[in-house]
C-alpha cells in the first residue's frame, strides 16, 4: 500500500524531466561549512545569522554608549571632541535601533515563527536569505564612515533637515558621512520590508492544519503586527531619504531652505515612520514575554484575545501619534491637543497588556528561572517607562521635557528595560531549543541582577537631570548647573550595566561550547516550537506536520499524547505519499544580489555614479538569475529512527 | 484619622523625602523646571504634577499587585506534588473594569493638559495689549535678539546678542526665527521650549514675575557646537528696562581722548597661558549674585586704559573683525557675527558660555576653536577670512588672521569699553 502510494506520485514517468542546468544555475547542496551559510535558505540558519550579527552590533552600540558616558562623567570633559561626541550619539542610536534591536527581533521571527506555526520554512526561503544579506550590506555602509577621514554620520539618528544638507556638511571637502547614513538606512529599509512581506505571507498561508488565527501563539501575532507596521511605516522614511539623497546628490530643494524647501516636511515624514518604529521595537519583545510568562507560571496567558487585540490597537494608534515627537515645533493648539489625546489613548492598550501579564501570574506556580527573571524585570521597567511616557503625552509638560535627559531616561526604560530585557530573556529561554544546551542558573541570574542594578543606576538619575534642565545631545556641560552628581552616578551605572552585559555574553558563549546538554522541552513549555523532535531542531523542523487542537498546542499534545500519536502516524503516511518532506534548495543569488546593492550603495554615497550603475547592474542580473534559476526544492525521506535522507534526484 | 488627614500627611512625608533633591541642587539648578519664575513655566509644572501624581498612584497600585502576585504565587518546593494551577484563560469583566479605570485616570490628566495647551500657546487675550515683543534668531551657535519696537534712524532695529533683556511682570512674546538650521529656545525657569524652524514663523510667550537673571540653552541638536549654544535672559523692573533701552539705542561709546601712548602690556590681568579645550568659564562669585554682576557691567570699568582701548579699535578694524561684527557708530557693520555695540555691558561671551571677564575674552579671541569648535570666527564664513580656512583637501590649515597677545589685550580693552 505504502509503496503503491509513493510510486503513484513520484514514479519516473510522472515526475518532471530533469534538465541539464548550466553551471551558474547549479544549486549548492553543502550542509556544513562556509558555503552552507552563504547560500542558506534555512530559516533557522538565517535566524542565527541575524542573531549573531545583531548581538555583535549590540556590543558595538554599547561600546559607543560607554564612550558617551565617559565623556559625560565629569563637567567640561575633553575625552571626546564635540565632533566625535556627535558621531558617537548618532551612531549609538542608529546602531541600537537598526542594527541591534530590529535584527535581533528578526532573528526571533526567523527562528521561531515557522516553528510556532508548524511550518518547515518561510514562504519565500531565498527572499529570507536576501533580507539578511541586504541587512548586512546596510550595516556595513552605515559603519564604514568610522574608517574614513570624514568620520561616521554626525547628524543624529533623526537627521533633522536642514542640518543634513550639503551646506552644513562642511567639515571636510569630501564629507560623505551623511550620504552614507542616507544610503545605509535606505538599504536597511529594503531588508526590513522584504523580511516583513515574507513573514506576513508565511503566517497567513503556512499555518499547520487546525492552527486558526485565534490559536496563534502571541509571539506570532506580534510578528504579524510588527511586519505590517514595517511595511506601512518604512515607505514614509524611504520617501524622506530619497528626497534627501536627491538634495545632496543632484541639488534638488526638498529641504533646502534657500530653494524654498520645508524642513518641517522631513520631521513629519520621519516621525510617521519613527513612531511606529517604536512599536516595531517593542511588540516583538511583548510577544516574547507573553510566551515566557505562561510557561513559568504554568498556566495559559490571561485574556489572550485582549492581549492580541491590544497589540493590534497599539499598532493602529501608533500611526496617529507621530507629532508628539514634534510638540515643540509650533504645531498650533488644535494639532497639539489632538496628538496629545491620541498619545494618552495609546496608554490604554499598553496598560491592558500589563494587566494581563499580571493576570497570568495570578494563581499560577511561578518558577523564577533566569528567563522569567528577565521577563519580570521587563514588566517592572517597561511599566516605569510607560508612566514617564504618559507624562510626555501632556504637551505642556512635554515642553519642558522634550529633548532633555528626562526623555533619554524614558526611552531607555522602554527600550532597554523593555525591548532589550525581553530579548535577553528570549535568548535565555530559547537557548536550549536552538543549541540543545542550558545556561547555568547561577550565572544567568547573576547577569540579570547586575544588568538590572546597572540599568537603574544609569537611567534613573537621568529623570532628575532632565527635570533640572539638562538638554540631550550635549557633549559638555558646566559644573555649576547641579548636574554633576547625577551624571557621575549615571556613568558609574553604565559601567555596572556593561559588566552585566559582559557576564551575560561570556556565559552564553561558554554555554554554547561547554554548557550542560539537555533533552527537548526543558521548561515544560506550551507552544508548538518546543514540539520539535530534537534540540537543536532538524533542518525539516518536524518529522510530521503537526495538527493543532488548542491554543497552547504543545501543552495539548503533552496532555493528549495518545490521540496525537495516532494522528501523526496517519499524517506521516500522507506526507510520504506526496513525495516526502519538501525542502527548499539553497541558492547563490540572494547574496550575489545583495553584494550588488552593497557596491552600488557605497559608490552612490561617494558620488561615484559609474560604480553605482555597475552595482545596479549586478543587482539587476542577480534578480534575473534568481528568477530563471527557479524555486528549486527537493524531498527528504525519513527512516524509522527519524534520520533524514535528502533525495535531490526528484528535484523539480 | 480621616482620609484627608492621611493623604495630607502622606503628601507631607513625600515632600520631606524629596527635599534633599531640591536642597542638594539635584532639582534646583540654574535651569531647574521646578523653580518656576513665571506663569508659563508654572502652568507647565502644574500639568507635570498632575501627570506625576496620577501615574504615581497607578504605579503604586499596579506595582503592589504585581509584587504581591509574584511573591504569593511563587512556586514552592512541595508544588511538584500539587495539581496544576487552574488553566483559565481570563475574565472579561476584570478586563473591562481595568480599561474603564485607565481611561478615567487619563481623563484626569487630559483636562488640565488641554487647558494648558491653549494658555501656554500665546499671550492671553486680555494681556495682549500689554505684551512686549522681541524677535529671537538662532544661528550656529549663538542667539540674536531684536527689539522691533525700537527703531533707530539710519540703522534699523535695535539688536542685542546672547542676552535677552526683558521687562519683568509683563508678558513677552518672543518671535522665533532662524537663518540656518533648527534651534530651540529654552529658558526652563520661565517657559518650556519652542523650536526655531527655518521657513516657519514660530513664537512663544513668557513672563518673569520678578526681576531676575535666567539661564537658557539651545535644546535642538544644531551641529558641531550645539552643546555650547547658550544664552541668558535678564528681566528688569519697568524703569530699569526703560533706562537700559535708552542706553542701548545710543551708538557705541567712545572713551575720553587718550592723554598718553597706550601701555600695550599693562592691562592688569594674566591671560590663561594655555586654557585647555572646554575649560570652564564660570565662577562661584558670579553664580552667587548674577544680577549684581549684570548691574556692575553696565558701568565703565574702574581701571579702564583709554589709550589701549583706542588702540584696540584700530586693531578691530585691521584684523577684519569689522567684516562680520557691527559696532554701531564705529567702523564695523558686518552681520555674520553678533552685534558688539554694547558688548561691554554683557555678562557673557561666546553665547552664554564664558563669563565676560578680561581673561575669558582674551581666551575666546585667541583660541576660539578650543572654546567653540567649528565657529565662524575660526573657520571663516562665505569666503570671508577666519582664523583658519580649509585647504583643497578640506583640512583646516590655511591661516588668515592671527592675533598676537598684545593685539588681543587691546581688543579686550576696546570691547570692554563698549558699555
Amino acid at each position: 500500500m505504502e509503496a503503491a502510494l509513493k510510486s503513484a506520485y513520484t514514479a519516473t514517468d510522472r515526475a518532471p524531466k530533469l534538465v541539464a542546468r548550466p553551471w551558474f544555475f547549479t544549486r549548492p547542496v553543502a550542509k556544513t561549512g562556509i558555503v552552507s551559510w552563504l547560500t542558506t535558505v534555512d530559516h533557522k540558519k538565517i535566524g542565527l545569522l541575524y542573531g549573531i550579527f545583531s548581538l555583535f552590533f549590540f556590543l558595538v552600540g554599547g561600546f559607543e554608549a560607554l564612550l558617551i558616558r565617559v565623556q559625560l562623567a565629569v563637567p567640561n570633559n575633553t575625552f571626546l571632541t564635540h565632533q566625535a561626541y556627535n558621531e558617537m550619539f548618532t551612531m549609538h542610536a542608529t546602531t541600537m535601533i537598526f542594527l541591534a534591536v530590529m535584527p535581533l527581533s528578526a532573528a526571533f521571527f526567523n527562528y521561531l515563527m515557522p516553528l510556532q506555526i508548524g511550518a518547515r520554512d518561510v514562504a519565500f526561503p531565498r527572499l529570507n536569505g536576501f533580507a539578511f544579506w541586504v541587512f548586512l550590506a546596510g550595516a556595513i555602509i552605515l559603519n564604514v564612515g568610522w574608517f574614513t577621514k570624514a568620520g561616521a554620520p554626525d547628524v543624529g539618528w533623526f537627521g533633522y533637515a536642514p542640518l543634513t544638507s550639503n551646506q552644513f556638511s562642511t567639515h571636510f571637502k569630501g564629507d560623505v558621512s551623511t550620504d552614507l547614513w542616507v544610503m545605509g538606512l535606505q538599504i536597511l529599509g529594503v531588508s526590513s520590508v522584504i523580511g516583513s512581506l515574507n513573514f506576513i505571507v508565511t503566517i497567513i498561508n503556512m499555518r499547520a492544519p487546525g492552527l486558526t488565527m485565534m490559536r496563534l501563539p502571541v509571539f506570532t501575532w506580534m510578528t504579524l503586527f510588527t511586519a505590517f507596521l514595517i511595511i506601512l511605516s518604512f515607505p514614509a522614511i524611504t520617501i524622506a531619504l530619497v528626497e534627501l539623497m536627491m538634495d545632496r546628490s543632484f541639488g534638488t530643494g526638498f529641504f533646502e531652505v534657500s530653494k524654498g524647501g520645508l524642513p518641517i516636511l522631513w520631521q513629519h515624514l520621519f516621525w510617521i515612520f519613527g513612531h511606529p518604529e517604536v512599536y516595531i521595537l517593542i511588540l516583538p519583545a511583548m510577544g516574547i514575554v507573553s510566551e515566557i510568562l505562561p510557561t513559568f507560571s504554568r498556566k495559559p496567558l490571561f485574556g489572550y484575545p485582549i492581549v492580541v487585540f491590544s497589540g493590534a490597537v497599539i499598532g493602529f494608534l501608533g500611526f496617529g501619534v507621530w507629532s508628539h515627537h514634534m510638540f515643540t515645533t509650533g504645531l498650533g493648539t488644535m494639532a497639539t491637543a489632538a496628538f496629545s489625546l491620541a498619545t494618552m489613548a495609546i496608554a490604554v492598550p499598553t496598560g491592558v497588556k500589563i494587566f494581563n501579564w499580571i493576570g497570568t501570574l495570578w494563581g499560577g506556580q511561578i518558577h523564577t528561572r533566569t528567563p522569567m527573571m528577565f521577563a519580570l524585570g521587563f514588566i517592572w521597567m517597561f511599566m516605569m517607562g510607560g508612566f514617564s511616557g504618559v507624562m510626555h503625552s501632556a504637551a505642556p509638560a512635554d515642553a519642558q521635557q522634550q529633548d532633555s535627559y528626562f526623555v533619554v531616561a524614558h526611552f531607555h526604560y522602554v527600550l532597554i528595560g523593555g525591548s532589550i530585557f525581553a530579548l535577553l530573556a528570549g535568548v535565555h529561554y530559547y537557548f536550549p531549543l536552538v543549541f540543545g544546551r542550558m545556561v547555568s542558573e547561577f550565572w544567568g541570574k547573576l547577569s540579570f541582577w547586575v544588568i538590572f542594578v546597572g540599568f537603574n543606576v544609569t537611567f534613573f538619575p537621568m529623570h532628575f537631570l532632565g527635570l533640572n534642565g539638562m538638554p540631550r545631545r550635549t557633549a559638555v556641560y558646566d559644573g555649576n548647573m547641579g548636574w554633576n552628581t547625577g551624571n557621575l552616578i549615571a556613568s558609574i551605572g553604565a559601567f555596572i550595566l556593561g559588566i552585566g552585559i559582559f557576564i551575560y555574553f561570556v556565559v552564553i558563549v561558554y554555554t554554547y561550547a561547554k554548557g550542560k546538554k539537555i533533552k527537548r522541552d526543558p521548561w515544560d513549555a506550551r507552544t508548538l516550537e518546543w514540539s520539535v523532535p530534537t534540540v537543536p531542531p532538524p533542518e525539516h523542523n518536524f518529522h510530521v506536520t503537526p495538527t493543532v487542537h488548542a491554543r497552547d498546542a504543545f501543552w495539548y499534545e503533552k496532555t493528549n499524547a495518545k490521540e496525537i500519536a495516532e494522528e501523526s502516524a496517519l499524517h506521516a503516511k500522507d506526507e510520504e505519499s506526496h513525495g516526502g518532506i519538501h525542502m527548499p534548495s539553497q541558492s547563490w543569488f540572494p547574496i550575489l544580489t545583495a553584494c550588488g546593492m552593497l557596491f552600488g550603495g557605497l559608490c552612490f554615497a561617494h558620488h561615484f555614479f559609474l560604480g553605482a550603475i555597475i552595482g545596479g547592474v549586478v543587482t539587476f542580473l542577480g534578480v534575473i538569475g534568481w528568477a530563471f534559476e527557479g524555486p528549486g526544492g527537493y524531498h527528504l525521506h525519513l527512516d524509522k529512527d527519524g534520520n533524514a535522507k535528502p533525495d535531490h534526484g526528484d528535484s523539480h | 484619622m480621616s482620609f484627608a488627614t492621611i493623604s495630607r500627611r502622606l503628601a507631607t512625608a513625600a515632600a520631606v523625602a524629596c527635599l534633599p533633591l531640591f536642597t542638594s541642587g539635584w532639582l534646583s539648578g540654574h535651569q531647574s523646571t521646578f523653580e518656576t519664575k513665571g506663569p508659563v513655566a508654572r502652568t507647565q509644572l502644574d500639568v507635570f504634577y498632575v501627570t506625576l501624581w496620577v501615574t504615581m498612584l497607578v504605579f503604586v497600585l499596579v506595582a503592589g499587585v504585581l509584587a504581591y502576585a509574584t511573591l504569593k504565587f511563587k512556586a514552592r518546593k512541595d508544588d511538584a506534588n500539587k495539581t496544576m494551577p487552574p488553566q483559565g484563560h481570563g475574565n472579561p469583566f476584570v478586563e473591562l473594569g481595568l480599561i474603564a479605570l485607565s481611561i478615567a485616570a487619563l481623563v484626569v490628566i487630559a483636562v488640565p493638559t488641554l487647558r494648558a495647551i491653549w494658555y501656554t500657546y500665546d499671550v492671553p487675550e486680555e494681556q495682549r495689549a500689554n505684551a512686549y515683543e522681541v524677535n529671537a534668531h538662532g544661528l550656529q551657535w549663538w542667539f540674536k535678539f531684536e527689539y522691533p519696537s525700537e527703531q533707530i534712524d539710519g540703522t534699523g532695529t535695535l539688536v542685542n546678542a546672547n542676552e535677552l533683556v526683558i521687562p519683568a511682570g509683563r508678558p513677552v512674546r518672543v518671535n522665533l526665527r532662524t537663518a540656518d538650521v533648527i534651534h530651540s529656545f529654552w529658558v526652563p525657569k520661565l517657559a518650556g521650549k519652542v523650536d526655531m524652524m527655518p521657513n516657519r514663523g514660530n513664537h512663544l510667550w513668557l513672563q518673569s514675575d520678578e526681576p531676575g537673571y535666567f539661564w537658557g540653552q539651545c535644546a535642538e541638536f544644531c551641529g558641531e557646537s550645539h552643546s555650547v549654544m547658550r544664552f541668558r535672559v535678564v528681566a528688569l523692573a519697568e524703569a530699569d528696562f526703560a533706562k537700559w533701552i535708552a542706553k542701548q539705542r545710543q551708538p557705541a561709546r567712545i572713551p575720553a581722548v587718550a592723554p598718553e601712548q597706550p601701555k600695550l602690556v599693562a592691562a592688569g590681568y594674566v591671560p590663561l597661558s594655555n586654557p585647555k579645550r572646554n575649560s570652564p568659564g564660570y565662577t562661584a562669585e558670579f553664580d552667587a549674585d548674577p544680577m549684581g554682576h549684570w548691574v556692575a557691567k553696565q558701568e565703565v570699568d574702574a581701571g579702564e586704559d583709554v589709550a589701549l582701548a583706542l588702540h584696540g579699535r584700530t586693531v578691530f578694524k585691521e584684523k577684519s573683525c569689522i567684516t562680520c561684527h557691527a559696532v554701531r557708530g564705529h567702523d564695523g557693520m558686518g552681520v555674520n557675527g553678533p552685534d558688539l555695540t554694547h558688548f561691554g555691558s554683557r555678562t557673557t561671551v561666546a553665547a552664554g558660555l564664558l563669563e565676560n571677564s578680561k581673561v575669558n575674552l582674551h581666551r575666546w579671541i585667541t583660541q576660539p576653536n578650543n572654546v567653540k569648535p567649528g565657529n565662524k570666527m575660526y573657520r571663516g564664513v562665505n569666503g570671508m577670512a577666519g582664523y583658519m580656512t580649509a585647504d583643497a583637501e578640506g583640512d583646516m590649515t590655511v591661516e588668515h588672521i592671527k592675533v598676537s597677545d598684545d593685539e588681543a589685550r587691546a581688543l579686550v580693552e576696546y570691547l570692554h569699553s563698549l558699555k
